[in-house]
């Protein structure tokens, strides 16, 4: 099933060896069931090609007048029984072959899932969530058609166009000829076709995602649209996208307006060349009338294999993209180090130590991190800054999210490159500052890093994160389902929900990226509280703006531009920082009757 | 499509819903025209598809095998039975071609309609419904389900069309040949109809269970990718991999099941071909012999039971669709339905006065009237006055701005401006009275001029002249092409604090008499809040002025501050005052006002 006629749209050999390695796996596994799909399949071919010629022996006796009413019964008969043999056979090579499409199909998919779950955060900002979905639903699909419908196709095109054309040519050489002449049109016409239609319709599915994401834009800003009398202008705009939407769709409709006429009319002209020759030749007595109504039938059957091919080679064009693009991320390598965890042993109390630590993301010039310096054990650190200072990615870090170079980052004095990458995170807590929280209910969704939690457990950590008395009050408690299709929770009730679920697992270092940024104040009181009471001991980092819950820890680290500016306790960053003597204004000093902050 | 498989459980609605239909129908109505055109194809397409195997009867019987005729007569008719049978096909083509660009078209410009009216009903609805219906739902609507419905007037109301008139045809054309061989062949009719209506029914439930496994697959995909570090943090690879993998295996099962019925439905329907084409030979045959039948009309029996059984399988896989299409076309229907709760005023007030001042009187309101969250408020503000409203997270301050504006109506009391009660505006005169910065912000995906001039038609110098004066052209300056600067979804991405300015900007754009303002919770960079107060400042003289406050400086340079608890107002006087007097506000300045603010509710 290769196709060497046009390079263009191909891979180089090597990658299509490459490529169809992916595959290969299944097809290796399910050898037998191919190999008794096809001869199912080569079978049923086969006797379909018998059945015009018991018709032609049929109207030949009817012609010449020697056949009796128990030779057409024995013929009817004849024809009933294989019709029976090709429907069960039909359906054996459906459930293979087919089948095998989806037992393929279903390996891919799995495959790919398990690669996504090895995969950094790096190569989810080069994929988007989007894109990943596109990869797992119409990639597949188009493997799957390929490997399944595309090679039965293929096959069955083959066989019955080769064996039919036989059959014709056994019955009359020149008439073949004839009636062939056309269908070689249709096979080119539909290959075209099928192509630009591929390509017209991708339009239609842009301007379908552009309408829906207009919509949404629209449906989220409601109050806006009506405070703004704007209804009639996003309408219309809303109108301008639909009549270009209708336009593509049309553009589309011209091409499948053509296709199947222009099958059905091929066909047609095959059998307006029968009926113009074959009828010369039976007048002119080359041929019987038995001959030329078999040679009608055989033309049925030609048409469709002749299609088929059009249809096929875009499928497998198709299929082979689709591949491609699944093989480019199945072979994409994780940016952190792949290493086995040899039951390492936990560490009770781990350090972390930033040696000169500097990092860029992809693609920019400018270091979100430089040159850091940095011990940190047991303790509360606190870590403040300006957007874009560098905060979060030192937590992201710390949490082995992105790669850093050899011999900046050490965990308990073992350089993290040389570590497994879930060993380190094993030790660890962590609540960004999304919280993000799955469709399940709220027990499991803070049982999640510890899946054998009790409810004593569970409910402690809820406590301790200032959350139990929310749960509590929500419809089915601790089996309240959330997310989509549940119960929706307030920012900060989903923040607190995160704090819980890293507090449940009581690992010895915990890093909070100012995930309480949502939190009201009087709770923040609650949750510091909490968190001063579970996490004696334990070194803590965490990142915040709030003035009054970085005047609790142990030591905040101010960044500036991705340098460390300021070290200090409360104390003694208010006499040397600026920008930390600004936000303590702007945040304490303005009220009037506040008190003086310790 | 990028719909991964989505579905909505539910209700199932049957196909024989005359409602659903006639409603439809009144759409087509509307394009009549172009509609009678296509079914006037539809016919013509039939007639000289059936006419095929007549003309090669003619040919077989009148031609080829009369042995009476001379050679010459023979090959003279031969020729002309071709040349109209060629004359046929290309008919067939260009009529059938024709047909479908002419149904494409009625189809998307009736669908196009549908959407419109949807979207425009849909932005008159009132926030109730908005808040019920999460908004991908609502998008749904005017994109799958909109797009459901087509398939079902492409598939359905076309091609079921034109099949049954086929069917009929050949029935037709197979009775004028042979009676008693017709009446052999008509019992393929139910036993094929019947076939296919069992089989639809099945694959219609198999496609169902396959439908609602992939969108538990694509879910659970969507939420894994977007939670990926989450998952990769707690150590969750494995349970993931194991979930994912019995998901995908259920899928695998359920198509192979599928796969199963397909691999049934399909062969029995070509053996029940076969078999017509052995009750042909073996009773045409006999029919042949007994000389009721000639060899020509045997060949066209033969092509047109092949025509016979090519729509049945389609027409069976086509059942599926109807089915998810009437549901869509329902859910369309009940939405356009739903009516507003807030009435238009049926003569509205000429807006003759213009002093701007606003009223609440003894206000009740409750999102769930079980369940108020606005307590009696009576609250004056005099023409030109700037009144801060303050209080903690679900005290009412929202709900007021959202009653004001009329988003929900109280259930008791009223709100008037220059003492006119404001439902006795139209929606767009108040609208237009009262103007809000919200703290979310409606991006277009244009230049930054349009964005702030939207529908208003004013003139670009008109806007650069309020800029200016305003003090905002800064915000403008900074931009890379200033006001021709493209912004929204791949243009520039602007700020937290830009976004505001835009929204400043465009309340600005508007002169409302009445200045309503939800300040940003969110820190925003100083150099856009610097902007932001010098432009506030402008703003607030000559205006009567609303501010859900939540810095400081706000506060305090408004006239009058009032604090809210409980959906009550509990406080109100000037800073100083309310200083003084040591209550609420005193404990919420305390709090520290700026970093107590958190998300509003809806």
């Amino acid at each position: 099933m290769k196709e060497t006629n046009s390079p263009s749209h191909h891979p180089a050999n090597a990658r299509l060896k490459e490529l169809l390695g992916l595959v290969r796996h299944s097809f290796v596994t399910h050898r037998l069931r191919l190999l008794l799909g096809f001869i199912a399949l080569l079978a049923v071919d086969f006797l379909q090609l018998i059945i015009p010629r018991i018709i032609k022996h049929g109207v030949d006796g009817l012609a010449n007048a020697n056949i009796t009413q128990i030779g057409l019964m024995k013929l009817g008969g004849l024809i009933l029984s294989i019709a029976l043999v090709i429907a069960v056979l039909r359906f054996v090579w459906r459930y293979l072959i087919i089948g095998f499409s989806r037992l393929l199909e279903q390996a891919v998919r799995n495959r790919l899932f398990r690669h996504i779950l090895k995969m950094d955060a790096q190569f989810f900002e080069k994929y988007t969530t989007g894109d990943l979905m596109a990869h797992s639903s119409n990639d597949l699909n188009a493997v799957q058609m390929a490997c399944g419908m595309g090679l039965v196709a293929a096959v069955d095109a083959f066989v019955m166009s080769t064996a039919a054309i036989g059959f014709m040519v056994h019955i009359h050489g020149q008439l073949t000829l004839m009636a062939l002449l056309p269908m070689p049109f249709l096979a080119i016409f539909t290959r075209i076709l099928s192509g630009r239609l591929h390509r017209r319709f991708a339009t239609v599915q842009e301007q379908f995602s552009s309408m829906t994401e207009f919509a949404r834009s629209t449906l989220i800003s409601i109050r806006l649209i009506k405070a703004y009398t704007t209804e009639k202008f996003q309408t219309e705009r809303f109108g301008k996208l639909g009549r270009g939407y209708v336009q593509s769709n049309l553009r589309v409709a011209v091409i499948q307006g053509l296709i199947f006429p222009i099958a059905t009319m091929v066909g047609n002209l095959g059998m307006l060349l029968v009926l113009w020759f074959g009828g010369k030749l039976v007048i002119a007595g080359t041929i019987s009338i038995g001959d030329f109504v078999a040679f009608i039938t055989y033309l049925y059957m030609l048409v469709w294999p002749m299609m088929a091919i059009g249809w096929v080679t875009n499928l497998v064009q198709r299929g082979l993209t689709s591949l491609n693009r699944i093989h480019t991320l199945v072979t994409s390598k994780p940016a952190l180090p792949e290493l086995e965890n040899h039951n390492l042993a936990p560490i009770a109390h781990p350090t972390y130590s930033l040696r000169e630590l500097t990092f860029f993301y992809q693609n920019e010039t400018q270091p979100a991190l430089n040159d850091i310096r940095l011990e940190l054990g047991p303790g509360i650190h606190g870590v403040t800054g300006r957007t874009g200072c560098g905060k979060s990615t030192l937590c992201r870090l710390l949490a082995r999210l992105y790669p850093v170079m050899d011999g900046q980052l050490f965990f308990d004095n073992t350089d993290v490159n040389t570590l497994p990458v879930d060993y380190i995170r094993a030790h660890l807590g962590y609540v960004g500052q999304e919280p993000i929280l799955f469709s399940d209910t709220i027990a499991a969704n803070i049982a999640l890093g510890k899946p054998d939690a009790t409810q004593a457990e569970i409910e402690a950590a809820a406590r301790h994160a200032a959350i139990h008395n929310d749960i509590i009050e929500l419809s089915d408690g601790y089996g309240t389902l959330i997310g989509e299709r549940g119960v929706k929770l307030s920012g900060g009730q989903r923040q607190r929900l995160a704090l819980a679920r890293a507090l449940v697992c009581d690992r010895p270092l915990l890093i909070i990226d100012d995930g309480l940024s949502a939190v009201d104040v009087a709770t923040e009181h609650e949750v510091f509280n909490g968190l001063q009471q579970r996490l004696a001991g334990k070194t803590v980092i965490i990142v915040s703006n709030r003035i009054k819950l970085l005047s609790m820890t142990d030591r905040t680290i101010i960044l500036e531009e991705g340098r460390i500016a300021y070290d200090g306790r409360h104390d003694e960053l208010l006499k040397q920082s600026s920008l930390y003597r600004s936000m303590y204004d702007k945040q304490m000093r303005q009220t009037p009757i506040a008190e003086p902050v310790p | 499509m990028m719909n991964f498989g989505y579905d909505e459980g539910g209700h199932r609605v049957s196909i024989g819903d005359m409602r659903i239909w006639r409603r439809i129908a009144r759409y087509t109505f509307n394009r009549w025209v172009s509609f009678t055109f296509a079914v006037l194809l539809s016919l013509a397409v039939t007639g000289a598809t059936l006419a095929q195997p007549w003309l090669m009867q003619q040919g077989i019987d009148r031609y080829i095998t009369d042995i009476n005729l001379d050679a010459t007569a023979r090959l003279i008719g031969l020729s002309t039975t071709a040349l109209w049978y060629c004359i046929m096909v290309i008919a067939v083509f260009l009529l059938s071609f024709l047909q479908v660009v002419v149904l494409e078209y009625v189809g998307q410009w009736i669908m196009h309609s549908i959407r419109q009216d949807l979207f425009a009903h849909m932005l008159r609805l009132d926030l109730n419904i908005f808040n019920s219906n999460p908004t991908g739902r609502l998008v749904t609507r005017l994109t799958n389900d909109i797009q459901n419905m087509y398939e079902m007037f492409s598939s359905v109301m076309v091609t079921m069309f034109n099949d049954l008139l086929r069917l009929i045809g050949i029935l037709i054309a197979l009775y004028l040949m042979n009676v008693r061989l017709a009446l052999v062949m008509t019992i393929f009719v139910p036993i094929s109809l019947g076939l296919t209506i069992l089989f639809a029914r099945l694959a219609r439930d198999k496609f169902r269970a396959i439908r609602s496994q992939l969108v538990k697959i694509n879910s659970f995909l969507s939420e894994a990718i977007a939670g990926i570090s989450i998952l990769q943090l707690f150590g969750r690879e494995k349970r993931s991999r194991d979930e994912f993998e019995e998901l995908s295996e259920g899928y695998l099962q359920r198509t192979l099941s599928q796969i199963k019925l397909f691999g049934t439905f399909m062969p029995i329907t070509e053996f029940l071909g076969s078999a017509a084409m052995a009750m042909i030979l073996w009773y045409g045959g006999g029919e042949i012999l007994r000389e009721r039948l000639t060899i020509g009309e045997l060949v066209a029996f033969i092509s047109y039971m092949k025509l016979f059984f090519q729509p049945l399988r389609e027409l069976s896989q086509k059942y599926s669709i109807v089915q998810s299409a009437m549901a869509s076309a329902e859910r369309i229907f009940q939405l356009l339905d739903t009516t507003s709760a807030i009435h238009e005023a049926e003569q509205p007030v000429s807006t003759a006065s213009h002093r701007g001042e606003l009223v609440f009187d003894k206000v009740c309101f409750g999102y769930d009237p079980k369940k108020p969250v606005i307590k009696d408020v009576s609250l004056r503000l005099r023409p030109g006055r700037t009144v801060a409203l303050v209080g903690t997270t679900g005290s009412g301050k929202t709900t007021l701005v959202n009653l004001l504006l009329r988003f929900y109506d109280p259930q008791e009391g009223k709100i008037l401006i220059d003492d006119t009660p404001i439902t006795k505006f139209s929606l767009n005169q108040l609208r237009n009275m009262v103007g809000v910065v919200l703290q979310d912000v409606l991006i277009l995906q244009d230049t930054l001029l349009s964005n702030i001039v939207m529908d208003t038609g004013k003139s670009r110098s008109e806007i650069e002249q309020i800029l200016t004066n305003t003090g905002m052209h800064r915000f403008v300056d900074k931009l890379p092409q200033g006001l021709d600067t493209m912004i929204g979804e791949g243009g520039k991405e602007l700020s937290t604090g830009e976004k505001q300015l835009l929204s400043f900007a465009r309340v600005l754009c508007r002169d409302p008499k009445i200045l309503v303002l939800d300040e940003a919770t969110a820190a925003i960079d100083t150099e856009s809040e610097n902007i932001l107060e010098s432009a506030l400042a402008d703003a607030f003289t000559g205006r009567t002025s609303l501010i859900i406050a939540h810095r400081l400086s706000t506060i305090r340079r408004a006239d009058h501050i009032v604090v809210m608890a409980g959906g009550r107002i509990i406080e109100q006087g000037n800073h100083e005052e309310l200083i003084a007097a040591d209550g609420h506000y005193a404990q919420l300045v305390a709090m520290d006002l700026h970093n107590g603010a958190t998300t509003a509710p809806a």
